[in-house]
């Protein structure tokens, strides 16, 4: 069975680079959602297994917004996928309970790791 | 903490992360030269804020950033909303991964302002020129990246912060 992913990230590029690396995987990408405050509001209507998770968008940002889906749904698995890796933002991402974190650009072997990881 | 970094050092940490970006991101192999791009312009400009105080634009054939666009959005053509939306994306994990490897480098984290597109070339006020580096593709089609400093700064890449 497919495990059921939302991508929020504002950037076409990165989605379709998601899309890219997850074709012929066990994950299928179920909803898109350009802003934090669209994935708070879909977020129970599409029920993912995992949600991929943009840092900086217009409006709230990532880890606001990853901090709310937590906080409502603390099962929820959420990896921030962002070109910014840095020590603050990592631990900020670790501190509300985020399940890993991609570097962009990133690499399908990595990707599908840090996403296994997050599901276990 | 002593943070300086040389001008080579820089430039090399550019020219990798470009080469490497640009070829995972777009499918485009980059190669340094001497040919500037022609008239038909777009520029991507950022700032780097905190230890560091200086700026970074990328100034490129508007046909090559449409053909990578192209290659990275699977289409023969694009929009200029989509050609303005790679080329901020692009911009913004090249610079990602430039910081990371500065970092390595100097212990200094730096952070850098979204990217901003503008048609034609733009030149940040209050700074200058530090370096060049020109690149072309296949197509004869280039790219300037070009590190601005402070004025009367253009010695050093790096702040000396003690």
């Amino acid at each position: 069975m497919s495990r059921r992913i939302m991508i929020v990230d504002d950037s076409k590029l990165v989605r379709v680079q998601l899309e890219d690396v997850l074709k012929g995987t066990d994950y299928e990408v179920v909803a898109y959602c350009r802003s934090g405050e669209d994935a708070i509001e879909r977020y129970d209507e599409v029920q993912p297994d995992l949600v991929t998770m943009d840092i900086i968008m217009q409006g709230m940002d990532g880890l606001d917004a990853a901090e709310i889906i937590l906080k409502k749904h603390p099962d929820a698995r959420i990896v921030m996928v962002s070109s910014l890796a840095y020590k603050d933002t990592f631990e900020r991402a670790k501190a509300i309970g985020s399940k890993g974190f991609v570097d962009k650009p990133f690499h399908q072997e990595q990707l599908l790791k840090v996403f296994e990881e997050a599901l276990l | 903490m002593n943070t300086v970094m040389t001008k080579e050092a820089l430039a090399q940490i550019l020219d990798q992360a470009l080469q490497d970006v640009t070829e995972r991101t777009a499918g485009v192999c980059l190669h340094q030269g001497e040919q500037p791009p022609g008239e038909d312009l777009c520029t991507v400009h950022i700032t780097f804020d905190k230890g560091f105080g200086t700026s970074l634009t990328l100034c490129a054939d508007t046909g090559l950033l449409a053909r990578m666009a192209c290659n990275s959005f699977h289409e023969d053509t694009v929009t200029q909303e989509d050609l303005e939306e790679f080329s901020k994306e692009y911009f913004n994990v090249l610079c990602g991964k430039i910081v990371r490897a500065m970092f390595d480098a100097t212990q200094v984290s730096a952070h850098f302002s979204p990217p901003v597109f503008y048609h034609g070339r733009y030149e940040p006020e209050g700074q200058e020129v530090q370096f060049i580096l020109t690149y072309a593709d296949e197509h004869r089609e280039g790219a300037q990246l070009i590190h601005h400093v402070p004025c009367a700064q253009e010695d050093r890449a790096l702040p000396n912060e003690n």
